[in-house]
């Protein structure tokens, strides 16, 4: 973090309009020729492992075929591609979550955390305790969790139902609460699995603004997986596309979503 | 090694924040509340105590005090284990968000049960004072012995956590395995009279929880020390267990999610 280039920053007035100059920063993250299989019969009963015996030979999906890129320090990546192409199983692999089958990622030591919809949390304990509990797990401190706990619980907006069980909450609530952890707690790469349309309408500006001024942060590395073009077309600076595991694209924002559109339409 | 002990330190504040919660949670979920914790043994050790008494006619001095060191040892190794089962499955959502070591679900359970087990403990010596059992200093012989009941336990729930994660139905053999092992384990009746030379050397010396219960027992009951030879031996024997379960899950950890 320290060796990025100062002079290479525009002026905090320009920033809004200018997307970060990157030359000369560090890379963030390095995928290298990433494979990623799922088998099938991988869970079994033993019944099952009994009687066929002859059937040993699991189905395999390959959910990512061999791909390679680089996201610098600070900047804005956006991957898209249709539902099944392999972008959250990607995601979730930088994340640590997963294991390459073949391949490498390279953090370069980098915190990380995983956003997405709908998962994380203990549903029997309360709002409260799901925030320390997360805030624990990304690695940080109990003491520095509780010290951002009230601009947390604030930034979620969720009034009382903050000190209710996680199950009483409504999907939106969940969603609300999660991106609320992950944006306050901010870990140095946010990987963003399509959680940016979550909520009401007063809580999607809200969120939309929070990754608007996540971005103005020249140490913050973002990785969205969206299927909304224009989120993506306003914050990212390159893209990524995946089609069926591969990449089909990648490049400057601009065009990498024209030819999406034209080859979706 | 130096990993775990890295990553443990890096997660212990998170794991014994998760232990507090769900031991709060459960306080919260029922009527009796934390009453359970004592209730449940003490239910048990009263059901055990008729059985023996009144079907078997068998009994050994301070015979429910007997039973109760039983219970609670079982109980801790019993729950732990069985829990650990399914804890991946359990904590799925939790699992398929951020990364930790998964062992670390077993240290939780480990805490949780560990708990209840000196609620548990509590009550032993509040029953030795109402039986009036005479204690000598070896009663404190019963530290190494629950320090060397957790180590077996984590080294076992390792690795049932493993395999729980690619075998569906081992729950329901873990269940009757542990099931035949607590008959084996002389809970409630006393392997060294009841059953015949030699197989109840080979029962006592062989199973590691018939061995600490029995050793408890000598030392809080009987005012002997146990066999200190036995115990290193299965000492060491559950720090291997502990070596390979972590080796086994630092090894698959990351293909878990990918089952689910």
């Amino acid at each position: 973090m320290e060796n990025y280039n100062s002079d290479a920053v525009p002026s905090s007035g320009e920033r809004e309009f200018l997307r970060p100059d990157l030359t000369g920063r560090d890379v963030a993250i390095d995928v290298n020729d990433l494979h990623i299989t799922y088998k099938l019969l991988k869970s079994y009963s033993i019944k099952k492992s009994l009687f066929q015996l002859k059937k040993t030979k699991a189905e395999t999906v390959d959910a990512v075929r061999g791909v390679s890129f680089s996201v610098t320090e600070g900047e804005i990546f956006g991957i898209i591609g249709k539902n099944g192409s392999g972008k959250s199983t990607m995601l979730r692999a930088i994340a640590g979550i997963f294991s390459a089958d073949k391949g490498s990622i390279d953090l370069h030591g980098h915190t990380v955390s995983l956003l997405s919809i709908g998962v994380g949390f203990q549903k029997r304990l309360t709002g409260t305790e799901n925030i320390m509990l997360s805030g624990m797990l990304l690695g940080y401190s109990e003491s520095y969790v509780r010290s951002k706990m009230d601009e947390i619980i604030e930034f979620a907006g969720l009034g009382k139902f903050i000190n209710l069980p996680v199950k009483t909450y409504s999907s939106g609530m969940y969603s609300k609460l999660a991106f609320s952890i992950t944006a306050v707690l901010e870990s140095e790469i946010m990987l963003i699995d399509e959680i940016l349309s979550v909520g009401d309408t007063n809580f999607r500006r809200k969120s939309y603004q929070k990754m608007k001024s996540l971005i103005s942060n020249q140490d913050r590395t973002v990785v969205i997986v969206s299927h909304n073009n224009d989120q993506i077309r306003e914050l990212c600076s390159r893209v990524l596309w995946l089609h069926d595991g591969q990449i089909k694209m990648i490049g400057k924002t601009e065009e990498v979503l024209d030819a999406y559109d034209r080859f979706m339409s | 090694m130096q990993r775990f002990l890295k990553d443990l330190k890096r997660f212990w504040a998170y794991t014994v924040y998760s232990a507090k919660s769900d031991l709060k949670d459960e306080v919260a979920s029922s009527y009796l509340n934390w009453l359970w914790w004592i209730l449940d043994p003490l239910l048990f050790m009263c059901v055990y105590t008729f059985i023996a008494l009144a079907v078997f006619h068998q009994g050994v001095p301070y015979f429910p005090v007997f039973v109760f060191i039983g219970l609670t040892l079982w109980n801790f190794f019993d729950k732990s284990v069985l829990q650990s089962v399914k804890a991946v499955r359990n904590n799925g959502s939790v699992v398929s968000r951020v990364y930790f070591p998964k062992y670390i679900l077993v240290i939780n359970r480990i805490l949780v049960n560990g708990f209840k087990m000196m609620v548990s403990f509590v009550l032993i010596v509040v029953l030795m004072l109402i039986y009036r059992v005479p204690v000598s200093l070896n009663v404190f012989y019963v530290i190494p012995i629950l320090m060397e009941l957790t180590l077996f336990t984590f080294g076992v729930s390792c690795i049932v956590l493993h395999f729980g994660v690619f075998i569906d139905d081992l729950y329901n053999v873990i269940q009757v395995v542990l099931k035949l092992l607590f008959y084996l384990s002389g809970v409630f009746y006393d392997i060294s009279r009841r059953v015949e030379e030699p197989l109840n050397s080979i029962l006592l010396d062989l199973n590691p929880v018939s061995m600490l219960m029995q050793s408890a027992r000598q030392c809080l009951l009987y005012q002997n020390h146990p066999d200190l030879k036995l115990m290193g031996i299965h000492t060491a024997i559950s720090f291997l267990l502990c070596i390979i379960g972590i080796k086994v899950i630092y090894q698959y950890e990351n293909s878990y999610v990918k089952v689910m």
